[in-house]
C-alpha cells in the first residue's frame, strides 16, 4: 500500500491571514479603510444580511496553503493519474491525442489574452477581437462556409445549438414540423446533450439508419426531406468516411438544414462540407490546438451559411471603422444575444471558449494550407497502417472492411472487449474504446484510434499483444 | 495594421511535422470526398507567428495590464501557479474515457471540489459538469423540471425573473421550455414582495434570484421571498454570479434556496480568457440531487482488490450515476481543467475564503465612498446619483450618470471612453437595465487601496471633462471610438480574400 496520507500533509497551524498576504493587498489595513466609511469592523459591512441567515462559525474548510504547498499537493495528487503521455494509447472516440506546438502553449499564457474578458470596450480590445475575426476566417476557409462564430462550449453543444437553429429557420415552411433527423450512430452521451437542449422546444428526434458497412442508408435520408434538419458526422463516430454524404443535400432539399459534425483536422484531406451542400458545420475543435484536458475546456466550432446568420448562437466579430475611418474590430449582431434579447435570444450562451479557440487559431496559423493537409494524411496513414496490421490477426475481424477511415476503426474480437482492455492495460497499453459503453449488446467490439501522434512501433506493439490475447481466447473456446 | 492573411512568406508550413507512417501516395482517400482546394490560410514561419500574436496581445487589455472594474464579472487576479498546475500531464494529457483507475487523482480533486462547493453554498450535492454559468442555470432548471415531472406537477411551467436579472436567466429558462414572468423591482432595486405575491401560483416552477442583486445590494427580504415561492410550491434558484460577496458570511442554503450555480471563473479565479472558458457547477438540495447530470464522484473505503494507483491509502474514488439523472449537458466531464485551477485557488484560502469576500465588500464600499467624497470635494457630486439608494453595498455598486447626461450631454458611454483614455478598463455600462445611464463598478478584493484612491480621483476628473473632450474620447487607445453601427450595417465577418487584388 502506498503510504501517502494526503490530509496529514496539510499545514494545520496557520496564523490567520498569513498565507493570503500575497493575494490580498489590503490585508492589515482594514481599519484604516473602514474608517473612511465610518466603520470599525468588517462585520459592519454585513449589517444588511438578516441575522437568521448569518454564518457565525468558520466554514468547515481546511486551513490556507502556500503556493509551494499547493503545487506540491497538485503534483502528487495529479501524479496518481495515468497520463496518456505515459501510455501507448489507442483511445479516441471524440477526444484525440494531438500535439500542441510549444509556441501556442507559450503565447496563450500572455496575461493580456489570459486575463481579459469579453471585449465590451473594443478600443482597448482590438487584439482579441482581431484574433477572433481571424479565427472566424480560418474556420470559414476550412469548412467552406461564409460565417463562423467565435466558438461555443464544445462539439456537443454545437450540434445541439445547430439543431435548434435549424428549427428556428425552417419550422414555418417545414412539412414535418418540429422534427429533426439525427444519425443513429451519434454517441449516447452526445445525444443526451442534444436531448437536453431540444426538449424544451417540443422537438421530435428521429433517427437515420446505417447499412451493414456503417454508411448512411439513403432511404432513411429520404424520409428526412421536409423536416427541419438532418445531423450527421463526418467521419462518423465509428471513424468511417461516408461518401453518401455528398448526396444528402439534393435528397433533403433547400428547406431542410443539412448539418455536418466534423473532426476539423480531417478537412486537410476531405472535402469541405460547405462544398457538398452543408448548411451548418459544427465540430469538436480540440484536435486543433487544445490539449485533451480530460474533455474540457475544449471549444466547439459553429459555422453556417448566410441564411442562418441571424438565428445563430454565440458571439461574432465584425470588421468596421473608428471615427477617424481607420480599420477596427468589434462584436456585432448582438441583438441575437441574451444580454439584449433576454428570453427571445437565439441561445443562452454568454461565456464561451474564446481562449481555447485562440489556441486553435494559433495552431491553424502555424500549420498553413500544406500543414493541415500533412496533419490529416498523418492521421489517415496511422489509421490505415493499424487497420492492416490488426486484420492480419486471424481471429480479429473488421465489421466495416471496404470503407475509408479517419482516426478510428472498429474491430471484432474473439472475446469480451472489457477483458481485452484489462489485459492490455496490464501491458501498459490503453487499447481502445469498449463499444459496449455505447451499445451494451456489442460486447466484443472495440474502437481503435490512431492519430498523428501514433507511431509504427506502437501499432506493432498493439498488434503483438492482441495476437497473443486473441490466441488465448480462441484456444479457450476450443477447450 | 497587420493582417494574418497577408503573410505568404514561408514557402511551406511554419511548423515542420514528422513524416506520415506510410508514403503519402499510398494513403487511400475516397475520390468523391477528396478536398479540391486548400483553405486560404496564411503561410507563416514560427517567428512571424509568434510576433503576430504577441503584437495582438499588446493591443488587448487584461487584469495584468491594469485595473478592470467590470461590474458583475469579478475580474480578480488570477494566481499563476494555477496555470502551472493546469498544464501538468496529470490533467492536460488525460483522456475523459480512461478507466477509473487511471483517473484517481482527478476524481479525488473532483470529490474535494464537490464537497467544498456544497459547503460554501449550504447545498447537499454538486455536479461540476456545466461549463459556464448560463449552462449551470439551464442544468438546474432541467433538474427542477424533471423533479416536477416525477411528482406529477408538469403544469408548473413558469419561471419568475426580476427585471434586474442577468439576460442569461430568462434565456436559460426559455431554453428549458419555460414561460418567463418578468417582475419589476422596487425603486431601490430590490424584490417587490407585493408583485411577487401576485404572480406566484400553481403554475410556478421556480424563481431565479441573484443575491446580492445586480445592483450590488443584499436582498433583505430574501427569506420572505423564499417563503412566498415555497408556499406556492415553487423552487428557489440562486444565480451565483455575485457569490464573491458572501462567502463565509451567509449562503444560499441558509436563505432557503433549492439550487445554485457557481461561476468558478468569477469567484474562484479561472482566468476569463477574453470571453471564456468558464466553469458553472451547480449545487442542489437533496430532493433535486437524483436529477443531476451524471456521472458524479464519490469515495468509498479502499479494498485490497483495488489497483495500486490510489491518491491515499484510505479512499477509492468512483463515478456514479444519480438515479433519475437528466443525462448530460456536456459530453465529457465538464471543464475539468478549470476545476483543477479553482481547486488550487480554494486551497490558497481554505476557510479564509471568508476574508476574501470581506475584502471584496470592503473594497467596493471603500471605492464608492472615495468616489463620493472626491466628487463632493471637486463640486461634482451632482453629476451622478446612486443606482439605488442604499447605505451598504456588497461587492459592487451602481451609479446613474443621468444627471450628467442631461446637464452636459455626456452619459455612461462617454465617461467609459474617458476612463479608457486614463488607462483603465471601463466599468460595465447600461446594465442592469433598471438604472438609467448605469455604470456598474466592481473592484474585487485583489486591488490595493492605492489603486482604488487613484481610480476615484481619475473617475471624478473624467466627470469634470468638457463635453467635446468626452465626446471625442478615447484619443490614446489603439483605435479611436469604434463604429458599431457601421459594423452591423456593413457586415464583414471574415477576411475579404476576393478584394485582395
Amino acid at each position: 500500500m502506498v503510504a501517502h496520507r494526503l490530509w496529514e500533509q496539510r499545514v494545520t497551524h496557520s496564523q490567520r491571514g498569513t498565507f493570503m498576504v500575497d493575494q490580498l493587498p489590503n490585508l492589515g489595513r482594514e481599519l484604516e479603510m473602514l474608517s473612511t466609511m465610518g466603520m470599525s469592523s468588517l462585520d459592519e459591512l454585513f449589517d444588511d444580511v438578516p441575522e437568521e441567515v448569518r454564518i457565525t462559525k468558520n466554514m468547515n474548510l481546511p486551513s490556507p496553503q502556500t503556493e509551494e504547498e499547493i503545487l506540491s499537493d497538485a503534483k502528487r495528487i495529479l501524479g496518481a493519474n495515468v497520463a496518456m503521455s505515459n501510455r501507448v494509447s489507442f483511445l479516441g472516440a471524440g477526444i484525440y491525442k494531438n500535439f500542441v506546438p510549444a509556441s501556442v502553449m507559450q503565447l496563450i499564457t500572455r496575461g493580456e489574452f489570459l486575463t481579459s474578458y469579453t471585449p465590451y470596450q473594443p478600443e482597448v480590445s482590438q487584439g482579441m477581437l482581431q484574433a477572433m475575426w481571424e479565427f472566424q476566417t480560418l474556420i470559414c476557409e476550412l469548412v467552406g462556409l461564409p460565417v463562423a462564430n467565435l466558438s461555443v462550449y464544445d462539439g456537443s453543444s454545437a450540434a445541439a445549438e445547430a439543431l435548434t437553429c435549424a428549427v428556428r429557420v425552417h419550422n414555418r415552411k417545414a412539412v414535418q414540423k418540429n422534427t429533426l433527423f439525427v444519425s443513429e450512430l451519434t454517441p449516447p452521451d452526445r445525444l443526451s446533450v442534444i436531448h437536453n437542449y431540444i426538449q424544451g422546444a417540443g422537438i421530435t428526434v428521429k433517427y437515420l439508419r446505417h447499412d451493414s458497412n456503417g454508411c448512411l442508408e439513403m432511404d432513411s435520408v429520404a424520409e428526412a426531406a421536409g423536416s427541419c434538419g438532418v445531423y450527421v458526422e463526418q467521419p462518423n463516430p465509428l471513424g468511417i468516411v461516408d461518401e453518401n454524404l455528398v448526396d444528402i443535400k439534393s435528397i433533403i432539399g433547400e428547406e431542410t438544414a443539412f448539418i455536418v459534425g466534423v473532426q476539423p483536422t480531417s478537412l486537410g484531406v476531405l472535402e469541405a462540407p460547405g462544398n457538398y451542400g452543408a448548411d451548418i458545420v459544427v465540430g469538436e475543435g480540440q484536435p486543433l490546438g487544445s490539449p485533451m484536458t480530460a474533455g474540457g475546456p475544449i471549444y466547439g466550432i459553429f459555422s453556417c451559411s448566410q441564411k442562418y446568420l441571424r438565428q445563430m448562437p454565440g458571439r461574432i466579430v465584425g470588421k468596421t471603422i473608428d471615427v477617424d475611418g481607420n480599420e477596427a474590430f468589434c462584436l456585432t449582431l448582438s441583438t441575437r444575444e441574451q444580454h439584449i434579447r433576454r428570453h427571445r435570444a437565439t441561445s443562452n450562451l454568454c461565456t464561451n471558449e474564446t481562449l481555447i479557440a485562440l489556441m486553435g487559431a494559433m495552431h491553424m496559423a502555424l500549420l498553413g494550407p500544406e500543414g493541415i493537409r500533412d496533419l490529416a494524411i498523418r492521421n489517415m496513414a496511422a489509421c490505415q497502417l493499424a487497420k492492416n496490421a490488426l486484420l492480419e490477426i486471424d481471429s480479429i475481424k473488421s465489421p466495416h472492411f471496404d470503407v475509408f477511415h479517419y482516426n478510428e476503426f472498429l474491430i471484432e474480437l474473439p472475446g469480451n472487449t472489457s477483458d481485452c482492455l484489462e489485459y492490455l492495460d496490464k501491458k501498459g497499453l490503453v487499447g481502445g474504446f469498449d463499444l459496449s459503453n455505447w451499445y451494451p449488446e456489442q460486447k466484443n467490439r472495440m474502437l481503435v484510434t490512431c492519430t498523428d501522434q501514433t507511431s509504427s512501433s506502437e501499432i506493432e506493439l498493439l498488434a503483438a499483444h492482441l495476437a497473443v490475447w486473441s490466441e488465448t481466447m480462441v484456444s479457450e473456446v476450443k477447450v | 495594421m497587420s493582417h494574418l492573411f497577408e503573410h505568404h512568406g514561408a514557402v511551406d508550413a511554419g511548423y515542420r511535422q514528422p513524416a506520415p507512417l506510410m508514403a503519402k501516395e499510398s494513403v487511400r482517400i475516397p475520390k468523391a470526398l477528396a478536398r479540391k482546394n486548400s483553405p486560404r490560410w496564411p503561410r507563416l514561419s514560427e517567428p512571424e507567428m509568434v510576433r503576430h500574436y504577441t503584437w495582438l496581445s499588446r493591443r488587448n487589455y487584461g487584469i495584468d495590464t491594469g485595473f478592470y472594474p467590470l461590474g458583475s464579472c469579478t475580474m480578480k487576479h488570477n494566481p499563476r501557479v494555477n496555470e502551472v498546475i493546469a498544464q501538468l500531464p496529470g490533467i492536460a494529457d488525460m483522456h475523459p474515457l480512461q478507466p477509473e483507475h487511471h483517473l484517481q487523482g482527478l476524481l479525488a480533486i473532483f470529490d474535494e471540489m464537490q464537497d467544498m462547493l456544497a459547503t460554501c453554498a449550504g447545498m447537499d450535492a454538486v455536479t461540476l459538469q456545466p461549463v459556464a454559468g448560463a449552462q449551470g442555470e439551464f442544468t438546474a432548471l432541467r433538474c427542477i423540471q424533471e423533479y416536477f415531472r416525477s411528482t406529477g406537477q408538469e403544469a408548473r411551467d413558469k419561471v419568475i425573473v426580476p427585471d434586474s436579472a442577468h439576460g442569461t436567466n430568462p434565456a436559460s429558462a426559455a431554453l428549458a421550455g419555460y414561460e418567463i414572468i418578468e417582475i419589476p423591482s422596487n425603486p431601490d432595486g430590490r424584490i417587490n414582495i407585493e408583485v411577487l405575491k401576485s404572480v406566484v401560483g400553481d403554475d410556478t416552477a421556480a424563481m431565479m434570484i441573484t443575491n446580492p442583486n445586480t445592483l450590488g445590494i443584499f436582498e433583505e427580504d430574501i427569506c420572505e421571498a423564499t417563503k412566498i415561492v415555497h408556499d406556492a410550491g415553487g423552487q428557489m434558484y440562486y444565480d451565483g454570479a455575485n457569490f464573491n460577496a458572501i462567502l463565509g458570511r451567509t449562503n444560499p442554503g441558509l436563505m432557503g434556496f433549492d439550487a445554485v450555480h457557481y461561476n468558478l471563473h468569477k469567484t474562484f479565479s479561472q482566468p476569463h480568457g477574453g470571453g471564456g472558458p468558464g466553469c458553472g457547477p451547480i449545487g442542489v438540495k437533496s430532493h433535486l440531487a437524483p436529477f443531476l447530470p451524471g456521472p458524479l464522484v464519490r469515495k468509498r473505503p479502499i479494498q485490497s482488490s483495488d489497483p495500486l494507483t490510489m491518491v491515499n491509502d484510505e479512499s477509492w474514488y468512483e463515478w456514479f450515476q444519480p438515479e433519475q439523472s437528466i443525462g448530460k449537458v456536456q459530453q465529457w466531464h465538464g471543464n475539468a481543467g478549470a476545476v483543477i485551477r479553482c481547486w488550487a485557488y480554494y486551497r490558497r484560502y481554505g476557510y479564509e475564503l471568508k476574508t476574501m469576500s470581506d475584502h471584496a465588500v470592503m473594497n467596493a464600499n471603500y471605492l464608492r465612498q472615495r468616489i463620493m467624497d472626491e466628487a463632493q470635494e471637486k463640486g461634482l457630486a451632482s453629476a451622478f446619483t446612486d443606482g439605488a439608494p442604499t447605505k451598504l453595498v456588497k461587492h459592487e455598486f451602481t451609479l446613474s450618470l443621468a444627471p450628467l447626461k442631461s446637464e452636459k450631454g455626456t452619459g455612461a458611454m462617454d465617461v467609459a471612453k474617458g476612463l479608457l483614455d486614463r488607462g483603465y478598463m471601463a466599468p460595465t455600462i447600461y446594465f442592469p437595465l433598471v438604472v438609467d445611464e448605469c455604470m456598474m463598478i466592481e473592484p474585487t478584493e485583489t486591488e490595493s487601496k492605492e489603486v482604488l484612491d487613484e481610480f476615484a480621483r481619475r473617475f471624478v476628473e473624467v466627470l469634470g471633462d468638457d463635453t467635446e473632450v468626452l465626446h471625442a474620447a478615447p484619443q490614446t487607445t489603439d483605435v479611436r471610438r469604434v463604429d458599431e453601427v457601421y459594423a452591423a450595417r456593413n457586415l464583414c465577418l471574415s477576411y475579404p480574400f476576393d478584394e485582395e487584388q
